[in-house]
């Protein structure tokens, strides 16, 4: 590459880059009214949890994250339709075969507790689900095919399964009159629960399907050859 | 039952559907989309009764829970695309099969999913979140052409599209800075003009612009559009890009209204005309059918775009309805055009195995129904009366001559000769069985002056007859 193209986007950018820090900066000093965050603080007993972060993403906004899972589905239905790929790895070493024993049963540990420690504590659905597939792609490397993964059909319904939770929940209330989501208080901490859990499971297995490329393999010839 | 929730919640209940059972997709495809039409038909129906809806979702009041909201610019597009959807599913359904069926349908659903919840969306954060779920449910739908071009051309798309998304978020971020809201109606009542609202604007409607495709950052398009499949170039380019143009629509009208000046509608207007001029031509030289349509596309986009400059010259009142009303109607006109262009072009691929237009000669004869399609597309396109457009581009034409602002006519009938020379184009080739002459002029000396005198009869008398009142009147107004 040639130095000077890049200099002279640099000497664009760079006043731009001034002029969006000075809009923020003078948007910080701005004052005003009531923000979101206090009232979502004050809110917080009606919600079921105690973590503000998980009551913005399962209660408040909980349609955000329903369509965020949408956007999830997106790509991986997408990455599927984009045909097999060439498996490129190389056998793994023994040491790593050895360490992989270790973890992958850790993290999908670590995953259980971050979901379950999401309603008081940081942690939570999108977390855990980032563990779990993590664990896929350690598998990966060491050439498991699979990635640890069920059947297609299993993946399917796995893939969906935070949306699916989401839109049952969400049908459920709307039909009992309630409004498309709104839990009602005493249930609260449990549908958010049954939602988190639905989701990690899809987070995690929808990361670790989307890692290799391409659609599910046929079962069978699940290693890599040595 | 909430018809606005039910609106974004059933196609998403049938992409879920036709994900897990993908042998039976196409069926339960066709069944969401009646679903979801049925739905969209709710809201309409209330919007009409009315006025405007809205709604807090999950139980909690407007700064906390996200705001579901529709008037009559989101329920004409809800019906647009409720519409436009039902006909490309039906026709997705003779088009797809096996395992194109099995991807086409949920990522089609989730686009539908998308576009309500973005009508719908009362919320800037929400609307982020239609737009990211719109951009790749677009991007993966688009390379289902599967071949390599197919491929580079919405890997293209969808680094555009993130691009738009991420301009578009920093917008929100520095608007929730300063207001501590999310909601739309909310931060619209507390904006200030200053810097921050400034920025705030430039980010979001720039990233739009590059989502809309709107010239010059509509490099992405004609290729993108091109080579995705028949139903998939219909949604993309009727659908998808109108989401972009409403969501600036919205905002340039709801939440900027007090900060848009005449220079940043000056500015929009004039990468509108250029859109126009630069995306007829190119549609003018184009080889191929589909190329010919992205590229119509692009110029049609520009049109919509000379309409800030009027708004923002027109005082409130009958004349500025008149002009969203014209706006609307050329979306809505554009997008049905459009889709029918893009399908009857698809029939037009399967039949012969190629979309190239020298070589359409005889497709009147074989395909009557479609040609008569592509020319009912062509008159909608050209905005011949008594098409949407012809009152659209009229209003257009009404308010550019009340405002004053004379180079926009100048641009609207130079657009319209050339999507017309485009148009027949076509058509000519389409009803045409003889072999095509080898150039348009065949004896310059002899030819070209008939041709400037005819030019100077159906053009320039109409567009130079001025001159002749004050000539005629003579020395009325004492000259």
């Amino acid at each position: 590459m040639n130095r000077t193209p890049s200099l002279v986007v640099a000497l664009l950018v760079a006043p731009l880059a001034l002029v969006l820090l000075w809009a923020f900066h003078e948007a910080l000093t701005q004052p005003s009214g009531a923000r979101l965050a206090d009232l979502a603080e004050t809110s917080l007993s009606r919600t079921g949890v105690g973590n503000p972060v998980t009551a913005v993403l399962l209660s408040y906004r909980g349609y955000d994250t329903m369509l965020e899972l949408g956007v999830l589905l997106a790509a991986l239905l997408g990455i599927w339709s984009l045909g097999r790929v060439s498996p490129g790895f190389h056998p793994p070493e023994l040491a790593l075969t050895a360490m992989v024993a270790w973890v992958v049963p850790l993290l999908i540990l670590t995953a259980g507790y971050l979901l379950w420690a999401g309603a008081e504590r940081p942690g939570g659905a999108f977390q855990g689900g980032a563990l779990l597939g993590a664990a896929g792609v350690i598998l990966r490397l060491t050439g498991e095919r699979r990635l640890g993964l069920p059947s297609e059909r299993a993946q399917r319904r796995l893939a969906i399964a935070g949306i699916g939770a989401f839109l049952a929940v969400g049908l459920g209330t709307a039909a009992a009159g309630l409004g498309f989501l709104a839990y009602p208080e005493s249930w609260s901490k449990w549908l958010i629960l049954l939602i988190e859990t639905a989701t990690t499971l899809a987070v995690g297995m929808t990361l670790a399907a989307a890692y290799p490329g391409g659609p599910p393999g046929p079962a069978g010839n699940e290693r890599d050859a040595p | 039952m909430d018809s606005l929730a039910l609106a974004v919640a059933l196609p998403l209940l049938a992409a879920l559907l036709a994900t897990v059972w993908p042998a039976r997709a196409t069926l339960l495809g066709l069944l969401g989309a009646l679903a979801t039409a049925a739905a969209a038909l709710m809201v309409i129906t209330e919007v009409w009764e009315h006025g405007q809806l809205s709604t807090a979702l999950g139980g909690w009041d407007i700064p906390l829970g996200i705001a579901l909201a529709a008037d009559g610019l989101s329920a004409a597009l809800l019906a647009m695309t409720a519409l436009v959807g039902l006909a490309i599913s039906l026709y997705a359904a003779a088009y797809f099969d096996g395992r194109q069926a099995m991807h086409f349908w949920p990522l089609w659903l989730l686009l539908w999913t998308a576009l309500n919840g973005l009508f719908l969306a009362g919320d800037l954060f929400n609307l982020y979140v239609t737009l990211e779920l719109l951009g790749l449910s677009a991007v993966a739908l688009g390379a289902l052409g599967g071949d390599r071009a197919a491929v580079a051309a919405s890997l293209r798309y969808l680094l555009v599209s993130l691009l738009g998304s991420i301009s578009y978020l920093l917008g929100v971020v520095l608007l929730y800075t300063a207001h501590g809201s999310l909601d739309l109606a909310r931060v619209a009542a507390a904006l200030q003009p200053g810097p921050v609202a400034a920025a705030a604007m430039t980010l979001m409607i720039g990233g739009l612009t590059m989502k809309a495709a709107l010239f010059p950052l509509h490099f992405w398009l004609p290729p993108a559009h091109a080579s995705a499949p028949a139903p998939v170039s219909a949604a993309l380019s009727a659908l998808v890009v109108k989401a972009a143009v409403y969501l600036i629509l919205r905002l340039w009208l709801d939440l900027f209204a007090p900060l848009v000046t005449t220079g940043a509608a000056m500015l929009l207007g004039g990468l509108g005309a250029a859109a126009v001029i630069w995306g007829s031509w190119r549609a003018l030289h184009a080889e191929r059918l589909k190329l010919l349509a992205a590229y119509s596309t692009v110029a049609q986009i520009g049109y919509l775009f000379l309409f800030p400059p009027l708004f923002q010259a027109t005082p409130p009142g009958p004349g500025r309805d008149d002009l969203l009303a014209a706006l609307v109607l050329m979306i809505l006109t554009h997008g049905f055009a459009k889709s029918a262009l893009f399908l009857a072009v698809g029939v037009i691929q399967k039949r012969s195995g190629h979309d190239r237009i020298a070589e359409l000669g005889g497709t009147a004869q074989r395909l009557p129904a479609t040609t008569f399609t592509l020319g009912l597309a062509g008159i909608a396109l050209i905005g011949l009366p008594p098409s949407g457009s012809f009152t659209g581009k009229w209003l257009l034409l009404n308010g550019a001559f009340a405002s004053g602002q004379w180079g926009w006519i100048l641009v609207i009938l130079t657009g319209t000769l050339m999507t017309a020379a485009y148009v027949f184009r076509v058509l000519s080739r389409a009803f045409n069985l003889e072999p095509t002459p080898p150039g348009f002029v065949t004896d310059a000396r002899t030819e070209l002056p008939a041709l400037l005198l005819a030019a100077i009869a159906a053009i320039g008398l109409g567009l130079a007859a001025a001159p002749l009142w004050p000539l005629l009147g003579g020395g009325e107004d004492g000259t």
